[in-house]
């Protein structure tokens, strides 16, 4: 069984418009699986659903074998979301959100303090954690988002466009620490539309057009010697 | 692992706490416009608290002491649960932080049950501050037990838990019915004002019954009317059997009915939370848009439809802005319909007031409800993280604020146009009188949208967690509403009183000067304002 399964996903929102249709993809421990297509195609939809943040309509999605509709707390305790925009609470400091976070998933202090250590550090924003996350910048607030998710260890990393706003240092250290957590087995899910990002980071993709996977599998069946940015155009257009 | 509950709920209050602010951050800026806010804030409570002593002042003199925990109890309760219905929408559902919360492994119950308690603590200051007054006002009189005290300030706060949870329960409902509408902003508005307006009704209604029953005879004795206060809504009796006769039943039943109801009323709210917030949150786009003919709008136009559109997507926004509106024009309309004569007969409960003594005072009347909250209090603060767009634009400041400023009277002129008609037909007003009280209903109109912008300019907070924070308890809309509100009640007295001794006419003509000349000033001051920004 995948770390997250997403089984004949559909989601219709109350004027009948389908945003998600009949999705089915699976994200084995270990992989780094994309999620590409234009903006509305269903990306965000399908990553809120996963998250257990959004209800949808049809399909049943199991992370770590358990079901997000009937075992929520299950899945939260191991999965950890980045959204494309990030609405942390700002008027508390970095490591006061930061603690907030270990607090919920029960971090011990020691442990705690070594992770925040090593990916503020990691991130360059050790010496602003103590400011109000209100005076932070766009990328200041992405790298706090993303240490937050990464400091309780997820098996299933979800994350929503995450390298939009990161500088090209944080982009570059995001990608190695998600080699790194794959390398030990934690599963990385995430929309993009950088596709040349996408091609070199990603082992499988999904491309999604108007709620509707066209097409999947992993990166080799699916390039077959072009660049992801060809075969994406080819069937955006063709289907 | 420590309590979630806990957890939450003080992360929720250290993401909105003043001492944050004033600790950790660098904007000297912030920080002073802060303490202003603060400062006055704390004008505020004492201007309540001192008008809630006097009050008990009056009672304790005319010997109605014993009456007085039922009337703190029923002050709480009205407004606990009045509160609540404008804030229930922003505090429990539709909040910002929604999808952070969500994803991390708190159930649903929890996070509706922390925004429940949130939103119960922020509102304690004013319950505090009213039951404390009345506490002290009632001891000034009563010879009561020095146990009375510690059972009171208890109390007081567990006092507007049940109304709260009950307003919290409604603004459950009317969500989840408005939720499977595609126009959910409106719906939602709408179903608030009915039931608003079913609540101010209802108050006529038991009147009415008591009326028909004859229990005004058994109103004789303070004791009979607390009881009778008490039969419709228990906690009062409990909390008055509490304070004056120290009974441990009461104080039981008013704790443990507050708990219970907690519990229960989570439940449900925990099992559809999901839902409804997805539901709320997320709209599919219909992609059917074809470009048509554009038009060219003035600049200070357009702001005000910005305006316009911002109100219109905030069902927070819409119903604590325009309840006002609405209430004035119910007041025109059932005028009209019913006579002014039965209307002041059934408000002043028979006091020998006539119609014609309250010539003068129509205007006012008409402005306590137009003027209650201007667009122009919340609209700054309300930019939020938007302000980035029009601090860019190549636009004066002061057109900004002119351009806010003009929406708010495009908003407030046709009601108070129309339910000052309505009145001045309804009361038979000569034309003259007619022309003049709608003159001075457009000045009161001015001198509350200009005086709402200098509020809300001079106490603007742009970093607010949700946006009830700047509507229902922000320093700008405090600032401006509670001292607007008392001096119409008293000029509403005042012009009443003028008016049997001096050409009431001469009257509306001094309070048009007046209302003109503060309008004038505000202006300039927002202007002057604006060009600092």
């Amino acid at each position: 069984m995948g770390m997250l399964e997403i089984k004949n996903y559909t989601k219709i929102y109350g004027e009948g418009k389908k945003a998600a249709d009949d999705v089915t993809l699976t994200v084995e421990s270990g992989d780094i699986y994309g999620f590409i297509g234009h903006n509305g195609a269903g990306k965000s939809t399908t990553i809120r659903a996963v998250v257990g943040v959004l209800d949808f309509t049809e399909g049943e999605i199991y992370i770590d074998g358990h079901s997000v509709k009937t075992e929520p707390m299950e899945c939260k305790k191991v999965t950890a979301y980045i959204p494309d925009n990030p609405d942390i609470y700002e008027n508390l400091t970095g490591i006061q959100y930061l603690n907030f976070i270990s607090d919920v998933f029960d971090i011990s202090g020691a442990d705690r303090e070594t992770r925040i250590k090593k990916y503020a550090d990691m991130f360059e924003i050790t010496e602003a954690l103590g400011d109000q996350i209100s005076s932070y910048s766009h990328g200041m607030k992405q790298k706090v988002a993303i240490i937050s998710a990464l400091i309780h260890e997820p098996k299933l990393l979800v994350l929503d466009e995450p390298f939009v706003g990161l500088d090209p240092k944080a982009t570059y250290i995001l990608k190695e620490i998600m080699k790194e957590m794959c390398a030990k087995g934690t599963a990385v899910f995430f929309s993009t539309h950088v596709l040349d990002v996408a091609e070199k980071l990603c082992n499988k993709v999904a491309i999604i057009k108007q709620g509707k996977i066209i097409a999947s599998g992993t990166m080799e069946e699916l390039t077959n010697g072009q660049s992801l940015e060809e075969v994406f155009l080819e069937v955006v257009d063709e289907k | 692992m420590k309590n979630k509950n806990i957890l939450l709920l003080k992360t929720l209050l250290l993401s909105t706490s003043w001492r944050n602010v004033l600790k950790y951050s660098k904007d000297k800026k912030k920080k002073k416009q802060m303490i202003g806010g603060i400062v006055g804030m704390t004008i505020i409570f004492a201007m309540i608290m001192f008008y809630c002593v006097m009050m008990c002042v009056g009672y304790g003199q005319i010997g109605i002491t014993d009456a007085i925990p039922a009337m703190c109890a029923v002050m709480i309760s009205a407004l606990a649960f009045l509160f609540t219905i404008f804030k229930t929408n922003g505090y429990l559902f539709n909040f910002k932080e929604y999808d952070m919360l969500m994803s991390l492994p708190f159930d649903a119950k929890t996070i509706a049950g922390d925004k429940f308690l949130y939103m119960y603590i922020k509102s304690l200051p004013w319950y505090v501050s009213i039951s404390v007054s009345m506490m002290i006002g009632y001891g000034l009189y009563a010879d009561a037990s020095v146990l009375v005290y510690p059972v009171w300030i208890i109390l007081t706060f567990v006092l507007p838990i049940i109304p709260m949870l009950l307003a919290a329960f409604i603004g459950f409902l009317i969500a989840k019915v408005s939720s499977g509408f595609k126009k959910t902003n409106l719906v939602q508005t709408i179903l608030v004002f009915i039931f608003v307006i079913f609540c101010f009704s209802l108050r006529f209604i038991i009147e009415g019954i008591f009326k028909t029953n004859k229990v005004d005879v058994v109103l004789e004795t303070v004791s009979d009317a607390t009881g009778t206060i008490g039969s419709y809504y228990w906690p009062v009796k409990w909390f008055a059997g509490a304070i004056n006769g120290l009974h441990i039943s009461d104080i039981l039943l008013l704790v443990g009915v507050s708990l219970l109801l907690f519990e229960l009323i989570f439940i449900p709210v925990g099992k559809s939370y999901r839902e409804i917030n997805s539901k709320l949150k997320s709209h599919g786009a219909a992609k059917a848009y074809k470009m048509t003919v554009q038009k060219k709008k003035s600049l200070i136009n357009t702001i005000a439809f910005k305006e316009f559109k911002r109100m219109m997507g905030s069902t927070t926004y819409m119903t604590n802005v325009l309840i006002g509106e609405i209430l004035a024009l119910l007041v025109g309309v059932i005028s009209l319909f019913v006579g002014l004569d039965k209307v002041i007969t059934t408000v002043l409960q028979g006091a020998p007031i006539t119609k014609e003594m309250l010539y003068p005072a129509i205007p006012l009347i008409i402005y306590f409800f137009i003027g209650m909250v201007p667009t122009t209090a919340c609209s700054p603060s309300l930019e939020g993280k938007n302000f980035w767009i029009v601090q860019s634009l190549p636009i004066k400041k002061e057109i900004l604020y002119r351009g806010k400023m003009l929406f708010n009277m495009y908003l407030t002129v046709p009601f108070a146009v129309v339910s000052t008609l309505c009145l001045c037909i309804s009361a038979k007003t000569p034309v003259v009188n007619a022309v003049l009280y709608l003159i001075e209903g457009v000045a009161l109109c001015a001198f509350s949208t200009a005086w709402g912008c200098v509020c809300g300019v001079k106490h603007m907070r742009l970093d607010w967690e949700n946006e009830v924070e700047v509507v229902k308890q922000g320093a700008a809309v405090a600032i401006y509403l509670f001292p607007n509100m008392f001096i119409t009640m008293g000029l509403i007295v005042l012009v009443v009183v003028l008016g049997l001794r001096m050409n009431s006419n001469l009257v509306t003509l001094i309070l048009i000067l007046i209302a003109a000349v503060l309008a004038l000033l505000s202006y300039l001051r927002v202007m002057a304002l604006a060009r600092k920004l």
